[in-house]
Parts: C-alpha cells; sequence; structure tokens
C-alpha cells in the first residue's frame, strides 16, 4: 500500500488554516464566499424559524387535548406517596436526630412543624366547608365560588397534642416528640375502599416490639371526607388530610428505625423499589 | 529512489551468490566439503541445518496477536469512550468517598462503557483475523520433495531439509528446491518468468557463461521450475539467503501504507471526536458557569461524549467491508485486507500483465490464409464449431497437414471433457494445431491412425520446419503424402507450386508478393505465422516398401506444394474487451506492462482496446504521414507503446510526460522491476494504482502499488504474500466487477455514516436541553447505548446491501483529495436539518408523555434541581398531585423510553432516505434491498423487546410504554421523509446549482 498521507509541518498547518478562514485570491471566508454564507444562513433561519414553529404547533394541540381538571393517565401513581414532618435528610434516608438539652438541635426540627402547620390555620383554610359525614365527599358538579369544587377544612387544633397550639414545642424537649404524616394527593384516588385508611407506626423489622404511639386525630385516620381529591384546578384551596403521631416510650441514645404505615385497601406499602409509597421510614435518636 | 531500490536488489542478490559460478566442481565439493559422488553425511547434514535453519523462507513477520488486539481497543473512538468510563469511575469514587446515596450508577456506566470498547474491539480483532485466516488457508501447500544423494545414497527428502553442500538431482517438472550451482545436465531448461518475467524458458548446463551469477547458465534458482531435461547440482543458498528469499525479504521492507478507507475513516473519527469534544467542553464550561456541581458538570460531559460518538459504526463499517469481501470472493477477488475492498474503487489507474490476464493463456489458432484469402477462426474460451468457409478443397488439404504434420496428443481419458478444456502433451502451437483440428474435424487421433506415419523430422532451431510422411486413408491411392510445417518463409523457399482452390498453380512472383503481404499482415497482428505444404510422392519411385530414412532424408524437401499459412496468438479473454470498455467509461486507465514482444503486446492492447480503435501511436503517425518519428507532434498520439529498452535509458521527467500525455499505454519488453519503476511513475500523477503480478519478482511492485493483485492461479506464493487482493481466476474482467464493488461500498458507506451520524444529534440535544432549561432529563447514557448498538446496528448493516443509484461504472474514480467519505455537506445535512426534526419529534413525544402523566411542558422548565432530589417526596405537578422520588423517576424512565422509541421510529424515516442520495425512493424501489426490511424489522423488534420484554428491569431503565406513544413521532418521520425527497428532487432537477452544491452529500 502506497504512501497516501503527506506529513505536514506545524506552520504549514496554520498556513493552510489561515488560507481556510480568509483565502485572499478566492475571495473564500471558511471555504465559502460571504454571499454564499449569507444565503446559508438565511436558509437554516427559514429551517429552523419553520421547525420552531413546527414544535410550537405540537405543543400546542397537545395542550389543547389534554384535559385541564385531571392528567389522562395516572400511570405512576397508583398508590400514594407518604411524607413526615420535619423531614431531615441524612445520607440514606430520613434521620431525625437531637438532643434534648441543647435546645438548637430540636428548635429547627419545631419550626418546620411550624411552618408546615402555617397552612393550617383556621385563617389559612376560611376558604373551605365544614364537613362531618364520614363518607367521601364526591361532588359531580362544580359547587364552589368562581366554578371550583368544595374543599373540606383541617385545621391544625384536629391534632390536638401536636397542633403545637397547647406545646408550642410538639413534645420534643421532653423527648415525646409529635411526628406528622401526610398521604400525598392523587386526583380521584378513593383510599380504603369506605373504610377510612389510618397510620399504624411500628419498629422496622420488628413489629412485636411495643412502640407506644399516640395518634391525632383520634385512631389515626384520615377522613374520607377528604377525598376524593378533584384536581388543583377544581379545588384551588384543598389541602390535604394529616396525621400526628407523638411517640411515648423512645429508648433514649439509641438510634431506633421507625416504619409509619397507611393501612387501608388500595394503598400498598410493599413496593420494594420505592420507601415512601404507602409508608414512611425513618431512623430517630433522641440523645440526652 | 528507484535506481537506488534497483542498485540495492542486485547488489544483495549477487552478494549471495558471491562466485560459486565460477568454480569448478572440485573447488566447489572442497567449499561445502561435500562429495559429488557421495554427497554429505547425514550427520554433517543434520549439523549444517542446525546451524542454517530449514530451507524455507520465513513467512513474513506478523505482528504479534496482542498487538493487533490491543490495537483495537484504543483505536477510533475507543480513546473517547474510555476518557468517559475513567470519568465515570472518578465520580463514582468522589461520590462514594462523599457517602452519596446511589453513587454505583456511575460505577456501572463506567463499567458499560469499558464493555462497550472491549467488545467492539473484539469484533472488529475477530472480523481481522477470519479475513486473514482466508488467506492463510490459501497459501498453505503440499511440502516439496527433493530427490538428494546423501551418505553415497540418493534419498527423497522434504525440501525443507536441504542444507547447503547437499547435492540434488532434478528433472523435468520439478520445481527447483534451492538456488543450485549445476554440475551436470542433460538439455535442462528451466523456466524463469517467477524470477526474471521472461517467459521462454532457457537453458542450463554446467557452464560458467556469465560474470554475473544472475545470468549465469550453471545456476538454477529456488522456486523456478525446470521445464525440461536432467540436472545435478550442488546447493549453494537455503532459505532467506536463496535470491528468492533476499528478493520475499526486500518487498516486505517496503513499507505497509494506510489505505484510502482507513485515511477517510480517520478524517471522520477526528471530525466527530472533535465535535464530541468541542460540544462536550463547552456544556462543561457552560454549567460549570450556571453553577452546577463540577461532579454534575462531568456526569453531562460523559453523556454528551457517549450521546456523539457513534459507537457501533467502527463495528458496522468492518461488516460492511467483509460482506463486500464476501462479495467479491464469490466473484473471484479474494481480499486479504478488509479496506482494500474501497481501495479497488478508487482506483484510478491499473496496471495490468497481459498473459493469463488479459488473456486465455493459450496459443490458438486466429487467422488462416488460403486461397489467398485471410479467414478469421474463433478464439473464444468455449470453441464448438469454426464458422469460417471450409468449402474448399484447399482447406480440405491445409486441414490434413494440420492434423498429420502434429506431435501433439490429448492425454487419454477425456473424451467427456470440452475440447478447449483437455490437457494436450504437446508444446504451445501444436496444442493449438491439435485443437483446431479436433473441434472442425472431429476425432483427430483416429485420423491420424488411418493416415499412418512412415516417417517423421520433428522441429528443430536449425531447420525451422517439421515434417512427416504418411500414408493415405483412400485405399485405392498407394501415394505416400509428404507434409510439412513451420516458419513461413522457410516453408516457401522450399515450394515450387501454391495451392488455388485445391489446383496447384505455379508459384510465381505475383502470388509470392500475395504471401508476402499475407504474411506481413498476420505478423503485423503479432500473430505466430506457421505456414503448410505438402508433397504426394509419386507411386512409382516411392512404392509402399520404400525405406524412408529422415537421417539422410533419400525424399524431395524443396519444389513442394504451398497450401496455406495459419497464424496463432495467446486471444484475449472473452470478457476482457467489456471489461477494459467499462474502466474506461468509469475513467479508469488500463496501462499494460508485458514482457512480450511490442507488436503481440500492441495487437493484444488493440484486440482488447487497451488502444482504442482510432487512436495512433508516435510511429503509427510517422507512418501514416511518411514523416520520421522525430517530426510527429507528441501531443497529436494518444497511444504510445514503450519498449523496456526504452523505458531503461528514460528519466522520471521523460517518463511523467509519457504517462501524463497518452492516455493508451502499453509497455511491453519490461522486467518486473521495471514494473514497480512503473507504478511508482503513476503514483506521481496522484494516482490510486492497481497493479497485477505474477511472479516474485513483482512483488516489490505489489507491496508498492496502492492495491497489488496478485494471480490465483499463475501467481506465486511470494507475488501472493506481497499482494491485497488474489485473484482466483486471474481473468481481469474479476478486477473491474471488483472496482464496482469497492465504488458501491464507498458510497454505501457514506449512507451508513450519515444514517448513523443523524441520531447523534437527537441523542445530544436532551442532554443540552436538559443542562440550559433544566428539565428532567430526556433520555439516559444507558439508554443511548441502547440505540448506538442496539436498535441501530442492523438497519446500518443492510445499507451495504443497497443496490448502485446511477452506473456506478460511468463516473471518474473519486478524487482522494477532494471526495471524501464524510464530507461538510454530509455532517451539516446529518447533524443540522434531520438531526434537528429528529430532535423535535422525540422531545414532543417527551412533552406529550409527560403531560398525559401530569406534568404540562411549562411545569418542567427548571425542575431539575427539586425533580432529582431525593428529600422530595411529595413533589407536585400541574394537577396538584403528589409524586415520591421513585415515582418521578419511574415517569423520567418512561420518558427515556419515549424518546428511544421516538428516535427509533424516526431512525426508520431516516433509513428509508439514507437508500439514496439523489434518486427518489420510488426509482430505486422500496422494496429491491430486502436486508433494509430486515433491518427495519430488527429495529421495531428490538425497540418492543426492550419496552415490553425488559421493561421491568430495573437497571436498563426501560418501562413499558403506552401503545399509542409509538406513533407521536410518526408525523415527524414523514416529514423526514418528504423533505427529503424534495431535497432530492431539487438535486435532480437543478444541478449544479445552489442548493445541489449544499445540499448533496
Amino acid at each position: 500500500m502506497a504512501t497516501l498521507n503527506e506529513k505536514k509541518t506545524c506552520s504549514e498547518r496554520m498556513e493552510n488554516f489561515r488560507r481556510f478562514v480568509w483565502n485572499p485570491e478566492t475571495k473564500l471566508f471558511m471555504g465559502r464566499t460571504l454571499i454564499n454564507w449569507v444565503w446559508i444562513s438565511l436558509y437554516y433561519l427559514a429551517f429552523y424559524v419553520v421547525m420552531t414553529g413546527l414544535f410550537a404547533l405540537s405543543i400546542y394541540s397537545l395542550m389543547r387535548t389534554v384535559n385541564p381538571y385531571e392528567p389522562d393517565y395516572q400511570d405512576q401513581l397508583k398508590s400514594p406517596g407518604v411524607t413526615l414532618r420535619p423531614d431531615v435528610y441524612g445520607d440514606r434516608g430520613l434521620q431525625i436526630y437531637y438532643n434534648t438539652s441543647e435546645n438548637k438541635t430540636w428548635e429547627r426540627l419545631v419550626t418546620t412543624l411550624q411552618t408546615f402547620l402555617t397552612a393550617y390555620t383556621p385563617a389559612a383554610q376560611h376558604l373551605n366547608v365544614n364537613c362531618t359525614g364520614d363518607k367521601y365527599f364526591i361532588q359531580d358538579t362544580f359547587d364552589g365560588p368562581n366554578n371550583t369544587k368544595l374543599s373540606c377544612k383541617f385545621t391544625s387544633d384536629m391534632l390536638q397534642n401536636c397542633s403545637g397550639i397547647a406545646d408550642p414545642t410538639f413534645g420534643f424537649p421532653e423527648g415525646k416528640p409529635c411526628f406528622i404524616i401526610k398521604m400525598n394527593r392523587i386526583i380521584k384516588f378513593y383510599p380504603g375502599n369506605g373504610t377510612a385508611p389510618r397510620v399504624d407506626c411500628t419498629y422496622v423489622g420488628d413489629e412485636s416490639r411495643p412502640l407506644e404511639v399516640d395518634y391525632y386525630p383520634v385512631n389515626g385516620t384520615f377522613n374520607l371526607h377528604y377525598f376524593p381529591y378533584y384536581g388543583k384546578k377544581a379545588q384551588p384551596t384543598y389541602s390535604n388530610p394529616l396525621v400526628a403521631v407523638k411517640f411515648l416510650n423512645i429508648t433514649r441514645n439509641v438510634e431506633l428505625k421507625i416504619v409509619c404505615k397507611i393501612i387501608g385497601a388500595g394503598i400498598t406499602f410493599d413496593n420494594v423499589h420505592d420507601p415512601y409509597e404507602g409508608k414512611v421510614e425513618f431512623k430517630l435518636k433522641i440523645e440526652n | 529512489s528507484n535506481s537506488l531500490t534497483f542498485c540495492l536488489l542486485q547488489f544483495s542478490l549477487s552478494f549471495g551468490i558471491q562466485d560459486d559460478h565460477k568454480l569448478s566442481a572440485s573447488e566447489l565439493e572442497e567449499k561445502y566439503g561435500t562429495s559429488i559422488n557421495k554427497g554429505l553425511s547425514s550427520s554433517r547434514a543434520a549439523e549444517i541445518l542446525a546451524r542454517d535453519g530449514p530451507n524455507s523462507l520465513t513467512p513474513p513477520k506478523a505482528t504479534p496477536e496482542i498487538v493487533k488486539f490491543l490495537k483495537q481497543m484504543v483505536g477510533g473512538f475507543s480513546i473517547l469512550l474510555w476518557i468517559g468510563a475513567v470519568f465515570s469511575w472518578i465520580s463514582f469514587g468522589i461520590q462514594f468517598a462523599q457517602g452519596a446515596e446511589s453513587p454505583f450508577d456511575n460505577l456501572y456506566l463506567g463499567v458499560v462503557l469499558a464493555l462497550v470498547v472491549i467488545l467492539t474491539g473484539i469484533f472488529a480483532y475477530y472480523q481481522e483475523a477470519k479475513s486473514t485466516n482466508i488467506m492463510a488457508s490459501f497459501s498453505k501447500m503440499i511440502p516439496q520433495q527433493a530427490l538428494v544423494i546423501r551418505d553415497a545414497e540418493k534419498k527423497e527428502l522434504p525440501a525443507e531439509q536441504l542444507v547447503v553442500g547437499d547435492i540434488v538431482e532434478i528433472k523435468g517438472g520439478d520445481r527447483i528446491p534451492a538456488d543450485i550451482r549445476l554440475i551436470s545436465a542433460q538439455g535442462c531448461k528451466v523456466d524463469n518468468s517467477s524470477l526474471t518475467g521472461e517467459s521462454e524458458p532457457q537453458s542450463r548446463s554446467c557452464d560458467f557463461t556469465h560474470e554475473n551469477p544472475l545470468e549465469t547458465k550453471n545456476i538454477a534458482f529456488y522456486s523456478t521450475t525446470c521445464v525440461e531435461g536432467t540436472a545435478t547440482g550442488i546447493v549453494i543458498n537455503t532459505g532467506d539467503r536463496t535470491v528468492i528469499g533476499r528478493i520475499a525479504s526486500l518487498a516486505s521492507g517496503v513499507g505497509n501504507e494506510k489505505t484510502p478507507i482507513a485515511i477517510e475513516i480517520e478524517h471522520f473519527v477526528y471530525l466527530v471526536a472533535g465535535v464530541a469534544i468541542s460540544i462536550g467542553v463547552l456544556f462543561f464550561i457552560i454549567s460549570v458557569s450556571m453553577r452546577y456541581k463540577i461532579l454534575d458538570s462531568i456526569i453531562f460531559l460523559i453523556g454528551i461524549i457517549v450521546a456523539n460518538v457513534p459507537e457501533g459504526l467502527l463495528a458496522t463499517v468492518t461488516v460492511s467491508l467483509s460482506l463486500t469481501a464476501k462479495r467479491m470472493a464469490k466473484k473471484n477477488c479474494l481480499v486479504k485486507n478488509l479496506e482494500a475492498v474501497e481501495t479497488l474503487g478508487s482506483t484510478s489507474i491499473i496496471c495490468s500483465d497481459k498473459t493469463g490476464t488479459l488473456t486465455q493463456n493459450r496459443m490458438t489458432v486466429a487467422h488462416l490464409w488460403f486461397d489467398n484469402q485471410i479467414y478469421s477462426a474463433d478464439t473464444s474460451e468455449d470453441q464448438t464449431t469454426q464458422p469460417f468457409d471450409q468449402s474448399s478443397p484447399s482447406w480440405t488439404a491445409l486441414s490434413k497437414i494440420v492434423t498429420l504434420c502434429n506431435r501433439a496428443e490429448f492425454r487419454p481419458g477425456q473424451e467427456n471433457l470440452p475440447i478447449m478444456k483437455r490437457v494436450v502433451v504437446g508444446d504451445a502451437s501444436e496444442t493449438a494445431l491439435l485443437k483446431f483440428a479436433e473441434v472442425i474435424l472431429g476425432d483427430v487421433m483416429s485420423i491420424r491412425a488411418q493416415n499412418k506415419k512412415v516417417a517423421e523430422i520433428p522441429f528443430n532451431s536449425t531447420n525451422k520446419f517439421q515434417l512427416s510422411i504418411h500414408e493415405t486413408d483412400d485405399p485405392n491411392d498407394k501415394r505416400f503424402l509428404l507434409v510439412m510445417k513451420g516458419a513461413p518463409e522457410r516453408i516457401l523457399e522450399r515450394c515450387s507450386t501454391i495451392m488455388i482452390n485445391g489446383k496447384e498453380e505455379p508459384l510465381d512472383s505475383e502470388k509470392a508478393e500475395a504471401f508476402q503481404t499475407a504474411y506481413m499482415e498476420l505478423g503485423g497482428m503479432g500473430e505466430r505465422v506457421l505456414g503448410f505444404c505438402h508433397l504426394y510422392l509419386p507411386e512409382n519411385e516411392f512404392p509402399d516398401t520404400y525405406p524412408f530414412d529422415t537421417d539422410s532424408m533419400n525424399f524431395p524437401t524443396s519444389n513442394l506444394c504451398f497450401v496455406g499459412l495459419l497464424s496463432m496468438i495467446d486471444p484475449p479473454r472473452s470478457t476482457v474487451p467489456d471489461a477494459v470498455s467499462k474502466c474506461r467509461s468509469a475513467g479508469i486507465k488500463v496501462i499494460m506492462v508485458t514482457g512480450d514482444h511490442p507488436i503481440t503486446a500492441k495487437a493484444i492492447a488493440k484486440s482488447v482496446g487497451i488502444i482504442s480503435a482510432t487512436s495512433e501511436t508516435v510511429e503509427d503517425i510517422a507512418k501514416r504521414l511518411n514523416i520520421p518519428v522525430e517530426q510527429v507532434n507528441r501531443r497529436e498520439a494518444t497511444a504510445a507503446v514503450v519498449n523496456g529498452m526504452e523505458l531503461k535509458d528514460m528519466s522520471l521527467q521523460q517518463l511523467d510526460d509519457i504517462l501524463c500525455n497518452h492516455s493508451e499505454i502499453v509497455f511491453a519488453r519490461t522486467s518486473p522491476q521495471q514494473k514497480l519503476i512503473i507504478v511508482e511513475g503513476c503514483q506521481r500523477q496522484g494516482a490510486v494504482v492497481a497493479v497485477t503480478g505474477d511472479g516474485v519478482n513483482d512483488s516489490p511492485a505489489l507491496k508498492k502499488a496502492d492495491i497489488g493483485i496478485a494471480m490465483g492461479i499463475a501467481g506465486s506464493d511470494a507475488a501472493k504474500n506481497a499482494a491485497d487482493m488474489v485473484l482466483l481466476d486471474d481473468n481481469f474482467a474479476s478486477i473491474v466487477t471488483g472496482v464496482e464493488e469497492g465504488r458501491l461500498i464507498f458510497d454505501n458507506l457514506k449512507k451508513t455514516i450519515a444514517y448513523t451520524l443523524t441520531k447523534n444529534i437527537a441523542e445530544l440535544c436532551p442532554f443540552l436541553i436538559y443542562i440550559i432549561a433544566s428539565i428532567p432529563m430526556p433520555i439516559g447514557t444507558i439508554t443511548i447505548l441502547f440505540i448506538d448498538l442496539g436498535t441501530d446496528i442492523i438497519p446500518s448493516v443492510a445499507l451495504a446491501y443497497e443496490k448502485a443509484e446511477s452506473d456506478i461504472m460511468n463516473r471518474r474514480p473519486r478524487n482522494k483529495k477532494k471526495d471524501r467519505l464524510v464530507n461538510e455537506q454530509l455532517a451539516v445535512y446529518s447533524y443540522l436539518q434531520i438531526g434537528i426534526i429528529q430532535s423535535v419529534g422525540a422531545f414532543v413525544t417527551y412533552f406529550t408523555v409527560y403531560a398525559e402523566q401530569g406534568f404540562l411542558p411549562s411545569t418542567l422548565l427548571g425542575v431539575r434541581v427539586d425533580w432529582e432530589n431525593n428529600a422530595i417526596n411529595d413533589f407536585e405537578d400541574s394537577y396538584g398531585q403528589e409524586w415520591t422520588k421513585y415515582q418521578r423517576m419511574y415517569l423520567q424512565w418512561t420518558g427515556y423510553t419515549a424518546f428511544f422509541v421516538s428516535i427509533t421510529i424516526q431512525q426508520v424515516a431516516d433509513l428509508i432516505i439514507r437508500k439514496t442520495r439523489r434518486n427518489s425512493i420510488f426509482q430505486q424501489g422500496l422494496f429491491r434491498n430486502k436486508v433494509i426490511w430486515v433491518g427495519i424489522f430488527s429495529q421495531i423488534g428490538i425497540a418492543l423487546i426492550l419496552s415490553y420484554g425488559l421493561g421491568h428491569v430495573t437497571a436498563l431503565n426501560f418501562i413499558p410504554l403506552r401503545f399509542q406513544y409509538w406513533f407521536v413521532a410518526v408525523p415527524f418521520a414523514i416529514l423526514i421523509w418528504v423533505y427529503d425527497e424534495v431535497r432530492k428532487l431539487f438535486i435532480r432537477r437543478y444541478p449544479g446549482s445552489w442548493w445541489d452544491k449544499n445540499m448533496y452529500y
């Protein structure tokens, strides 16, 4: 096979490059005449304008076809996620560590709870209605103001001892802390199949070991009249119902693994991939 | 440097022989410690064998397998992918040290990237090894035996075990087993053509006839053949020290340079790597300045590299080339080096041998002259009849002489074979005459039996005639028939009459003139002419008991009756003229390089079209205008016939002039060494040169050529070793089919690369938009690898099966400097037009999936940080629903799958548009290339399997996708197809226009 590649020196390469950028003899700028550059730029400009237009048109027609009240599919939302407040995440999930004798360590946890509950003051909830029936609050029509649906009131006082009203420190300094369990909103999700779902907290892996917990509201249930959720557009003032759990006999200076599950038909908590589906696991360690 | 090569060659050759040719037998005995009668003792021979090694040529030093393997691991894009892998591991290390939650993703990504490099490396290595193996099996030969005198006994030994000082005996038909100084010879002739290119057998004796060991008669060279006679000699050189061995090692000294396609692929790799690195670095800077973490920026960089590098492409190119190599092997072109497939396609000059390549390599009767008229005979390979007028009684007489005055015979047991294929014992001309007679008259042997031979004088160089006397087959005619053939002028001398239409007429000057004219004419066609005459011996003088004595010649050998002339030539192969004209229309210059006589060479060149009917040489013009050669305007002559003797005295400048100014060139009487000079001359013109060769001495030229083509039948091992390609049937026409395949594969590789590059943009854009607009990641790195190495592989190979768009042999060979494999138009059209349409289509699918699951496009912008935050498990969508991290991840993977599916669907359209570069798909036919459909079905099949079959394997990030999302990108696929049809339409409509220049790749 014969020689085809010629060796070029660096200066020759530079010279070639300079000639490529501007060749005074042929009047070529980077391989094209200036007018040619104008043409090609105009062509690409037009091409991209058309492509942008097509993209915009596609997105516009997409927006026209989607339902403004509820999504077409809820493939990923078969069972609601569960979250915990206060939520302090460490390397491996929720880790609530504090020292009863060091105010600083628990004050920010308390603040988190207080901030979270500001959405549940009577003032914040004044647009919502009082609901009493222990049944699903099904609304086929838009009875609320501005063509919306009604939402039930949930105020922090329903959390009684954990409301932060009687005890603004939520029991943290005494080592009997309150945690708030929230179930994620899913549109038109009917949890519990007619029975109110409830929160159940146990030690992880050792469910027989007694964990003394007070649940608020009573029995740790989410009242059925908060369901179903009709979506942001239909229920702009909807707020999630909450359950507070107060741990009463936490062993000090030991890291404890606790899981709070939501028990109810239609709520699964055995998805190996999703640690927050139907349950919330956390580590708790109270030092003194 | 040419003359230097020459000197070196001569010097190194003669040095090895020293002066053995000058020594006497006893001096030789002393020098080599041997005895001419007893030979070496076995123990002594074993000692020498241990010292010198076996008598065989060391095969050219092969690159160690491990080096070849490692080369595959670092070539092409591999370095880029290694960098990606190392970055992945570094970021894994950092994340692991920081105790992050899921650092193993990066570890796996690194492993996957490394695996990709290693697997594609292994694949390429395997492909190359496979094609090398074809050659290895091809060059294996049956071990040669030699008759040696050792311990005073004659022994058959494998030629490998010969040592210096051995006494060997050779006989006709043997291959000379080593360089031998002859000490006795009986009528020994050797065929040195593999060494010197001279095709005439040369006599060998024990006499010292020339100072130059290469010229002297008492040395026979390794690997040449003894044609006839016997000889005994002393082995003076073995193995690599033989003359042939030295030439072979000289040939391997000519370096292997990169093939044109290797250069093109390198250019393409640089281009893509350049784009990948610049975009990667640019976005690294952008992401750092957008306050992304350095670690994140590195991960983006890896993604950009992976998206930009067409991981599967080099493997695809290898497969395409080996598919073409296979196809060429079926057409009798065996390619040793895969890349040579394309080199053949870019060939602009073919330097071809004559004998055996352009011609059939057998003498055949081409013309006859009797009754004052020239008749043409059929010279095709498979003649079964001869169409010329056979009614004249003169022909009957002539045919009798042809039949009877001939010693050649068919080997028995070939009755079922076609006449042309039967093996004949006898020399080339007699064979030609025998077959000619057999075709026309039928069973020659029985005719000879009916006309019993009573006396015979075989041909010899002093008489220059052959004569025999026969009884006739007519029982009533008791006369003897004397028949004679030989050199026409000698035959004519012996004649006093000439037969015209069966009647004997006196041979007057007018008839002699006619004979001369015919003889000149036939000779001028480069044919070997024989004259035939006969005489019926009068019954009274020669009764049937007459004792014919060939020594005293007691019968008349003059005043005979001249009957006619027959002329023979080694005729061109019937496929060659067509092949040459194809070369001509394909812009390939065919140069004939032969050791033959200029007249024969020119005649063959004319009959195959290397010199076209209308063109003239300088000598022709001089003859026509009747002026001296020096006065002819050399520019007017398009053809040139250059004699090897002239070439010897030419300067390089003069040779360049000839190569440049004449379009039709024949080099006659050239030595194989001169071939090298011619090849170098052609390469100085910037041509890609293909050279054919068979002899050992051709190997430097074969190596030097851009593509060396060795003859499979006539070729020596050394030539096959030096060549890039072996022509199994020795046929020139096979080269042309090879050229066609080579050109086709170049076009098709263009299509493959265009196809493959397009989706890189659709893979790259997600990263760029992800970084800039902070949307959830649209496609994962692993997913990209599944496109590059999964769905896209079979379709891109399928493009190698695409038929040519137009007559590929009607355009000029590509200019290796200008017609790049990947040119600006190809890259720009693929990247900035089709690639962008694909990206838009894929993004529309992406937004559709997210919107229908709850995230409207407006919500997605700028959402990245929270979206990827493990600590947010109640992430709110556009409808107020809340999502855990895993639910979002699952949606993200759904997005990956949707993006992947969209690219796949649009790649189907891309595949269809890439079938043609200029023609409409409808002109090309959608269904002509069935493999494309295999590609399309495989593509969709793999996507279906990934989505629905492997959708539950978390590590792969595929999700069973809702069926309708497969169709979101279909309008864009149609748009791609329509847009490309419009592009092609304008290219066809307005050739040379701005559009054509910018949009045709």
